[in-house]
């Protein structure tokens, strides 16, 4: 299958004026195929939306190549088959769903009022179409976001944080219209925080993490091996620093402990533990491997100074 | 040229909504409002004075309009985002660049018109005129409008590298310049009696600097029985002035936009 899109050793280098030369994207190497969802994933200020304006071409890499629907990145033709939904867009706020819609055609040269509208219904918006935007919702504004993203009928969508902020519901009808994205046989480039909302839709995902691709693969292969999830009470704070590892993640709060360890570790060990510190144990749950256990694994370590100052009950 | 037009066109839609503009343009409109009924209150009722100060409002308020307008356009892009989604359509950055100048050159068209037929109203009405003094008078704010052009020629190209607040006195400055030391470095410049570097220096600010002094024509309107000799040439050479710094400005300003990280 051919690649949509493809860069080699792709670098965006900036000057501080502190810091000096620093490599906000470094050497890097990513791989999506047709017709997949592929999530993009990284802390914030990994260089996820800086990977997204260099492949979109709006902003030029320092170093390295890449190419997007085969041709190379920056080529005015492959914009015309590719959209953007940006993180918590503005759209002009006087225009009506329909004028906006009208807008971003006309910048393609489409004047098709009946294709407007069927997208309007799409995205279930036709009853608000003469509605102007500073009257719509934040779901409903994400929703025309996506209407004028498939406009020219694209092969590869980049959504930036297309459900954030949004409720419960306009998350779930999010989801459905990128499902049905795929569906179509469109591409989809997912950079999202939202862990579930991706390990529920995409096929392949990359972790970023300053500069640097940290995992690349399919979700099934990258989430192998289940987890025993192990809550207590009443446990001391010096036992709860005994279960700090590399692959267990330790969370402690009001003397509730809760650890999490891969499937072949000693369960029996841990409980021995907490029974020797008088804990009482609340539940031993064998669950399946999530992405926020690969994310928090890849991740969480590298920024583990970070992770205490935002979150002081963790201790791993 | 499409993407150009659509581009321009929703600019204006916008800058016509804007609160800070709207109220700068109803203060223009209501201080060219009151200044005829004065004269018909003061004992020394003079029509050189109304007219005079007529302008001097019209142009004072475009002026502003045109810097409020025109630096914030393309940094409020970026910053509410809406630049990328455009972006990453078939328009590339210049194009977009000169279609919010086509924007903000049309907004001050609109905003001048306005001022003009209000002015042209009440002083009809205040001062009874004949049509053909009321034609004369809109002569004027045509040449404000490609002065103006000028000047958000100015300010568009200097948004492209600095902040809207420091662009503000910027903009200003350069026009206060152009308005009020253009004029006086031009005599400097073109009179034999001057000190060589007084001339070199003075050459080279005229040569750097617009001059948007020749384009206030309100005298010969104010004396009738002082034309502009050559009238027709002096209409024609200082438009063509004027295009000729626009187009320098804009060709600058997309190319220093073209390589801005965005």
């Amino acid at each position: 299958m051919p690649a949509a899109i493809e860069t080699i050793q792709l670098t965006k280098t900036y000057k501080s004026r502190s810091l000096g030369l620093i490599n906000v994207v470094d050497k890097l190497d990513l791989t999506v195929q047709e017709g997949e969802i592929f999530g993009f994933l990284g802390p914030n200020g990994a260089g996820k939306t800086t990977t997204i304006k260099m492949l979109l071409g709006i902003i030029n890499p320092s170093a390295g190549e890449g190419y997007v629907l085969g041709k190379e990145i920056g080529d005015l033709n492959v914009h015309k088959v590719i959209s953007y939904l940006p993180e918590r867009p503005y759209y002009y706020e006087y225009m009506t769903g329909m004028e906006i819609l009208k807008f971003y055609g006309s910048l393609f040269g489409i004047r098709d009022e009946k294709k407007f509208q069927s997208l309007l219904e799409r995205v279930n918006l036709a009853g608000d179409a003469s509605k102007i935007i500073a009257q719509y919702s934040k779901g409903m504004q994400q929703r025309i976001g996506l209407a004028q993203s498939l406009i020219n009928d694209p092969k590869l969508l980049f959504l930036d944080e297309p459900t954030a902020g949004l409720d419960p519901i306009a998350h779930t009808e999010i989801r459905d219209l990128i499902l049905q994205f795929r569906n179509e046989g469109r591409t989809v480039f997912i950079s999202s925080h939202e862990l579930s909302e991706v390990e529920r839709i995409c096929d392949r995902v990359a972790i970023i993490n300053k500069g640097v691709i940290e995992r690349q693969g399919h979700l099934d292969e990258l989430l192998k091996g289940a987890r025993i999830e192990i809550i207590a009470d009443d446990v001391p704070k010096e036992t709860a620093t005994k279960f700090e590892g590399p692959d267990t993640i330790v969370s402690y709060s009001s003397n509730r402990l809760i650890v999490d360890i891969p499937e072949g570790a000693n369960v029996g060990a841990v409980i021995d533990e907490l029974r020797n510190a008088k804990a009482s144990i609340v539940s031993v749950i064998p669950r399946r491997r999530r992405l926020e256990d690969l994310f928090v694994e890849t991740v969480g370590g590298k920024n583990a100074k970070k992770l205490v100052v935002e979150s002081p009950e963790v201790v791993a | 040229m499409g993407a150009v037009w659509n581009i321009a066109a929703t600019t204006v839609g916008e800058a016509i909504r804007r609160r800070v503009l709207l109220v700068i343009l109803m203060i223009g409109v209501l201080l060219l409002t009151i200044i005829p009924s004065l004269s018909v209150l003061s004992a020394r009722s003079d029509d050189s004075v109304t007219v005079g100060t007529m302008f001097a409002v019209m142009r004072g308020t475009s002026a502003l309009l045109a810097i409020v307008l025109t630096v914030y356009m393309i940094p409020n892009e970026i910053e509410r985002r809406t630049i990328y989604t455009i972006l990453s359509k078939p328009v590339q950055r210049w194009q977009f660049f000169l279609g919010k100048y086509l924007g903000a050159v049309l907004s001050l068209l609109l905003m001048i018109t306005l001022m003009t037929v209000f002015m042209l109203v009440v002083y009809a009405i205040f001062q009874n005129h004949h049509a053909s003094r009321l034609l004369s008078l809109a002569q004027q704010p045509v040449m404000y409008w490609i002065e103006m052009s000028l000047l958000a020629a100015v300010a568009i190209c200097i948004s492209t590298f600095v902040t809207p607040l420091i662009n503000i006195f910027l903009s200003f400055g350069v026009w206060l310049v152009g308005t009020v030391l253009n004029p006086l470095y031009d005599t400097i410049a073109n009179n034999s009696k001057s000190i060589p570097i007084m001339k070199s220096i003075s050459k080279l600010i005229v040569s750097l600097v617009p001059n948007f002094a020749d384009y206030d024509t309100k005298n010969p309107l104010i004396n009738p029985g002082q034309p502009i000799q050559n009238q027709g040439l002096y209409y024609f050479t200082t438009i063509f002035y004027g295009v000729v710094w626009i187009a320098l400005l804009l060709i600058i300003g997309a190319l220093i936009f073209d390589r801005r990280e965005v």
